[in-house]
């Protein structure tokens, strides 16, 4: 299960839904509110415009039944007070309505009564609003909380009058009307308006994220595709549906892969064409090279024969024409090379031997040139014993052609997972500046040296080649006059890694 | 005298091949199809073949396996390329050498030499290796009363490893003991032979009794009577 954020930052369809299903929750907030407040002003209004009037009625009744009772004595005062009070509990729209009246303390009043009708507290009626009652010839009203003995409270409407008769006294006259009728109303509306907000922003989410899925289907589709293409599945193209924008993104994407796969099949027969040439080449070139050598050697061979110019001819041509068939090998090594042709014949070989052997291969002589440290050792590596063999004739020749008749040290150290062999000579040695040049195809330190040994000029980079397709790695150091040091690490195991270096070419 | 039969398609070089040859003392046959060596094999009976591997007519190495299936007789293929698939093709197919071309005459004509001369090892005495013996007068081996035919290379290969029952040989020592190389180049040439050798004279060539192997090293002689 992916944790909300990721979803949030992986998935578009994810992202778009929240954010508009967020607006629409603002939205829907903002217009709930709106709604609210004017219905619930609407609602109240109504019921304060009817209130006043309801009030007034009572006010002139109350004011008349009290005029014509002026002149009665305290007995049909009191019955008429509590006449008055027994209103009926409910109103017009069968919320309570209640009554409370108090004479006023300042003024002389025949008959002092302070009371409200059913179970009316009369402190329901706020101090404040008495005063302003008191002091207004005009009908007044306000928000009260109507609080009942059985400890019942309700929000509702006061409106007050005063009453004044003459010889009677001057009597404050309170209607009280509750508002739980249109409170219930307002919260059943309330109720109504959360839900059909829920409802829409849930519509809004669910709508949202199915047309979303529908738009970005194709766009997954085309993800796809692009991965499966990327693994080398070349032949898998989009569904296209229709002809809309969608459509046509299908149709580009699948003319790139088309095109994509023309370039790629044009280049992988272009890379079978180099690797054919460079075989037919080396077939073509190889048969008549072998009759001319045997020529030039059938030539060579009655050499004594001929006068002293031919028979010099004749070395130089054995001689050329053994340089130019390394030259062709070689060549034809690189090329492999460049096909990325070249394969691995793994072998378990014993490393020492192998180096002692291509010793006596390059420098039969026995008069102690080369020095191999700890001959005796056998160091059993899985590698390519022709390709490991090429590389060390190599460092071995190029010390040998260096040395300036200095000797040569040949060191084979191990570790665990790795082997190095280092090639070191003390002889004219090369600038700092042309350690990277070293290994370039056909590049010579000194172009006016003169050759001493047929080098193809093509060694060291076949080498390199050689040493990377083991995973191995070259190193090199050397310093004009003081000699050179060629160190080849390579995994002792086949498929390994090299982590370190048994040997550094840097000289202690 | 000695008949070399030269199978190339090369008109130029078969006759250069002829002229080193006859130089070095042979006598030269000459064949440019793939398809015509067979009948003028069976009339000639020649000593050694060189043949090349791409041929028309038939290729060299179809050749090699149809003159295996009915003589022994030295065969070295040339190949224009060394490619792996090429030579151990070639090899596998029952040739006993092969020369990349372009190669130097003198060490094809060495070559040669090692692959025509008859053992002239002490032939008094019988060898035996692992549970074999070795006739060298009647050039067979016998497991078990059974005659078992060798092509001439692999009974020297037999042969030097028997000789010396102790001694590991090296892949470079057999391929200068044995094909006369000098230096030791391909290595392959021994493994392929090797595994041909046990393939004929081995009873479960996936758990070898007559010729171990010994790991980074070499080869060497199974003891007699001794089960791996």
């Amino acid at each position: 299960m992916k944790s909300p954020l990721n979803a949030f930052r992986s998935s578009l369809v994810f992202r778009v839904t929240s954010t508009i299903v967020g607006i629409s929750i603002v939205l829907v907030w903002l217009l709930g509110t709106v709604l609210n407040n004017q219905i619930s002003s609407g609602i109240f209004d109504e019921k304060l415009k009817l209130s006043i009037s309801d009030a007034q009625s009572s006010a002139r009744n109350t004011q008349i039944q009290l005029t014509f009772s002026q002149y009665q004595d305290k007995a049909a005062l009191k019955l008429i007070f509590a006449d008055i009070l027994s209103v009926p509990p409910q109103s017009f729209d069968s919320s309570a309505r209640e009554i409370a009246v108090f004479s006023d303390e300042k003024t002389k009043v025949r008959y002092r009564f302070t009371g409200a009708s059913n179970l009316l507290n009369s402190n329901s009626v706020p101090e404040a609003f008495r005063e302003r009652t008191k002091n207004s010839k005009n009908t007044e009203w306000d928000r009260v909380e109507m609080r009942y003995f059985d400890e019942k409270i309700e929000p509702g409407i006061i409106v007050g009058h005063n009453i004044k008769i003459s010889g009677a006294g001057k009597y404050e006259f309170y209607v009280l009307f509750s508002l739980t009728q249109q409170n219930q109303t307002m919260s059943l509306i309330v109720r109504y308006l959360w839900v059909t907000g829920a409802a829409l922003i849930l519509l809004i989410g669910i709508i949202t994220f199915f047309v979303l899925r529908r738009l970005i289907a194709p766009i997954r589709n085309a993800a796809r595709v692009a991965e499966e293409l990327t693994a080398g599945n070349l032949e898998l193209r989009m569904d296209i549906r229709g002809r809309d924008e969608v459509a046509s993104l299908g149709y580009s994407f699948n003319e790139m892969a088309v095109s994509l796969q023309q370039q790629i099949s044009r280049l992988e027969n272009l890379s079978k064409l180099q690797q054919r040439f460079v075989s037919d080449v080396s077939h073509e070139l190889r048969t008549p090279l072998t009759t001319i050598r045997m020529a030039s050697q059938v030539i060579f061979a009655a050499k004594y024969k001929f006068e002293p110019i031919v028979a010099r001819s004749s070395e130089l041509l054995v001689s050329q024409i053994i340089r130019f068939e390394s030259l062709l090998t070689d060549l034809l090594e690189v090329s492999r090379f460049d096909a990325q042709a070249a394969v691995l014949e793994i072998e378990e070989v014993d490393l020492v031997a192998l180096v002692r052997e291509t010793i006596d291969y390059v420098h039969p002589s026995q008069d102690r040139v080369i020095h191999l440290w700890n001959p005796e050792n056998t160091i059993l590596v899985d590698v390519d014993p022709r390709r490991i063999r090429r590389i060390i004739r190599n460092f071995i020749t190029n010390a040998l052609d260096h040395r300036e008749g200095k000797s040569i040290d040949i060191q084979i150290i191990e570790s665990d997972n790795e082997v190095s062999i280092g090639v070191r000579d003390y002889g004219i040695g090369f600038a700092y500046t042309d350690k990277k040049l070293l290994f370039e195809r056909f590049w010579r330190a000194d172009s006016s040296r003169a050759r001493t040994t047929g080098g193809t000029g093509l060694g060291l980079s076949i080498a390199l080649e050689d040493a990377v397709l083991h995973q191995g790695e070259i190193d090199v150091w050397g310093e004009r006059g003081k000699g050179a040091h060629f160190v080849l690490t390579i995994p002792k195991f086949a498929g390994g890694t090299i982590e370190s270096k048994p040997l550094s070419a840097q000289p202690d | 005298m000695t008949l070399i039969m030269v199978v190339d398609d090369d008109q130029d070089l078969a006759e250069m091949l002829g002229i080193v040859l006859t130089g070095a003392g042979y006598e030269v046959d000459l064949v440019s199809r793939g398809d015509e060596v067979l009948p003028i094999f069976t009339a000639q009976n020649p000593d050694l073949i060189l043949l090349d591997v791409m041929l028309p007519g038939l290729s060299g190495v179809e050749v090699c396996k149809l003159i295996r299936e009915k003589s022994m007789v030295p065969i070295v293929m040339l190949s224009a390329r060394s490619d792996k698939q090429d030579v151990v093709e070639g090899l596998e197919a029952g040739a006993d050498d092969y020369m990349v071309k372009p190669f130097d005459p003198s060490e094809l004509v060495a070559r040669m030499k090692v692959r025509l001369r008859r053992t002239t090892a002490d032939i008094s005495t019988d060898l035996k290796i692992g549970n074999i013996k070795i006739d060298q007068i009647e050039h067979s081996i016998i497991r078990d009363g059974e005659v078992i035919a060798l092509t001439r290379l692999e009974f020297d290969l037999l042969v030097a490893l028997a000789k010396e029952p102790g001694r590991v040989f090296s892949r470079e020592a057999l391929l200068s003991e044995v094909w006369g190389y000098r230096p030791a180049t391909d290595t392959r040439l021994v493994n392929v032979h090797i595994q041909r050798l046990r393939a004929k004279v081995e009873v479960d060539s996936e758990n070898p009794s007559i010729i171990l192997t010994v790991r980074g090293v070499g080869y060497k002689a199974g003891v007699a009577g001794s089960s791996q």
